[in-house]
């Protein structure tokens, strides 16, 4: 008897501890994917129409990563990141080829999502920057997706 | 943000493109690949420029039946742009002709069960006129044919869909411009990355070994230098120069051997 309690005591113990670390375990870029698409949500109504094609991975708290894009000077862009990971802190940025700032001040960042703005003042190649400024995770799922109008 | 500005400030403002995505490198664990814009990002900017008669760009023939898939690939390509440019035209009938059309393809490259959903959905908006939910589908087509080509390791296909994109809207974009030239509307050629990408792309294709993909390789070649020409503006001759060899390349593309 005793030793059907101890297997039943175990085998709880590591239930309780599967369903702790579930979403560590199952949680993806998907899931980044559909936080960034809630950051990018509002916009659709203002006109921006959101690509489908998106950019995802995971980072260590400060890591960054730069994702290269042709940017064509009419339209206006906007960049949304997100991740899954409720409690971090993430940032992006948008430079020119001259490693320029070329953002727009209404650019933001809230949580564990954040969002930049930019009006091409050139056709050409800019380089986006995306950071885990801070995470409780390891690593820590990302995915920018973005507008244009 | 502001120590990456620093940083730049320390390798000097003079940095070529190179070194400044060799310093973005430095900065960040990796510089991922270009993005393809979709055909509709341009055709967006240039509409801003001036009204632009859409129709007399339309092109609703059927095009061959291919069998070689790299061949196949590049055609879906050039369809789902033109269905981005029948959208623009607000012509409803062609862009069910394409919706049938790209299904059609697709199955031929054998990812056809991952658009019918899509095709239905462009054919519907188009019969409700409802433009913005055909740019959605448009969009979502390319995106599906190419993440079910990816799961199939065919990620050289996919390459291909979009470099038939963006050689079809290279060709209406020149076009465009060399009709009513502006300087803000050749600047929108300035895509000199987006060329090295497809061009590192094709070098990866040997096994490829068709008569259009070699084609194209040339055709970049001679594009390459045209636009690659920094902060210079590209003057009309270039925008027709590209425009004949893109229109060529656009003809191989749709014609059968």
């Amino acid at each position: 008897m005793n030793r059907f309690v101890k297997i039943v005591a175990r085998a709880s113990s590591l239930l309780l501890i599967l369903t702790a670390l579930q979403p560590a375990i199952f949680a993806s870029v998907d899931d980044a994917q559909s936080f960034a698409l809630q950051a990018a949500e509002p916009y659709v109504k203002q006109g921006f129409q959101v690509r489908e094609d998106y950019w995802g991975g995971d980072l260590g708290s400060g890591e960054k990563k730069a994702v290269r894009q042709q940017l064509f000077k009419g339209n206006e862009y906007w960049f949304w990141l997100g991740t899954e990971v409720d409690k971090a802190k993430v940032s992006v940025h948008v430079y020119d080829s001259d490693g320029k700032l070329a953002e727009e001040p209404d650019s933001w960042e809230k949580g564990h999502f954040a969002a930049a703005h930019v009006i091409p003042k050139a056709t050409g190649s800019y380089f986006i920057i995306v950071s885990v400024e801070q995470s409780p995770e390891e690593r820590t799922h990302w995915a920018l997706v973005y507008g244009f109008r | 943000m502001m120590p990456f500005i620093r940083f730049f400030k320390t390798v000097g403002v003079l940095c070529g493109f190179a070194l400044c995505a060799n310093a973005i490198n430095q900065l960040s664990t990796t510089v991922e690949d270009v993005v393809v814009p979709l055909p509709n990002e341009i055709f967006g900017a240039l509409n801003k420029l001036g009204t632009v008669n859409w129709r007399a760009h339309v092109r609703s023939d059927k095009g061959p039946n291919l069998t070689e898939r790299p061949r196949i690939a590049l055609l879906l390509g050039t369809v789902i742009a033109d269905g981005f440019i029948a959208v623009q035209a607000e012509d409803a009938e062609t862009v069910k002709n394409i919706g049938q059309r790209v299904l059609t393809l697709a199955k031929g490259i054998g990812v056809g069960n991952s658009i019918t959903p899509h095709a239905k959905a462009i054919i519907e908006a188009a019969d409700k006129r409802n433009w913005n939910n055909v740019r959605r589908e448009l969009d979502r087509t390319q995106n599906s044919v190419q993440q079910a080509m990816n799961e199939v390791h065919d990620e050289k296909l996919s390459q291909l869909v979009s470099l038939g994109g963006w050689l079809r809207g290279t060709e209406v974009l020149t076009s465009v411009v060399n009709e009513h030239f502006s300087a803000d509307g050749a600047e929108l050629l300035h895509q000199p990355d987006l060329l090295s990408y497809f061009q590192k792309r094709l070098q990866g294709m040997p096994e490829f070994d068709l008569p259009i993909i070699h084609e194209i390789e040339g055709a970049l070649v001679q594009v390459k230098p045209l636009i690659d020409i920094g902060d210079r503006r590209i003057p009309p001759e270039t925008v027709k120069k590209v425009n004949e060899i893109t229109t060529r390349i656009g003809q191989g593309i749709v014609t059968k051997d």
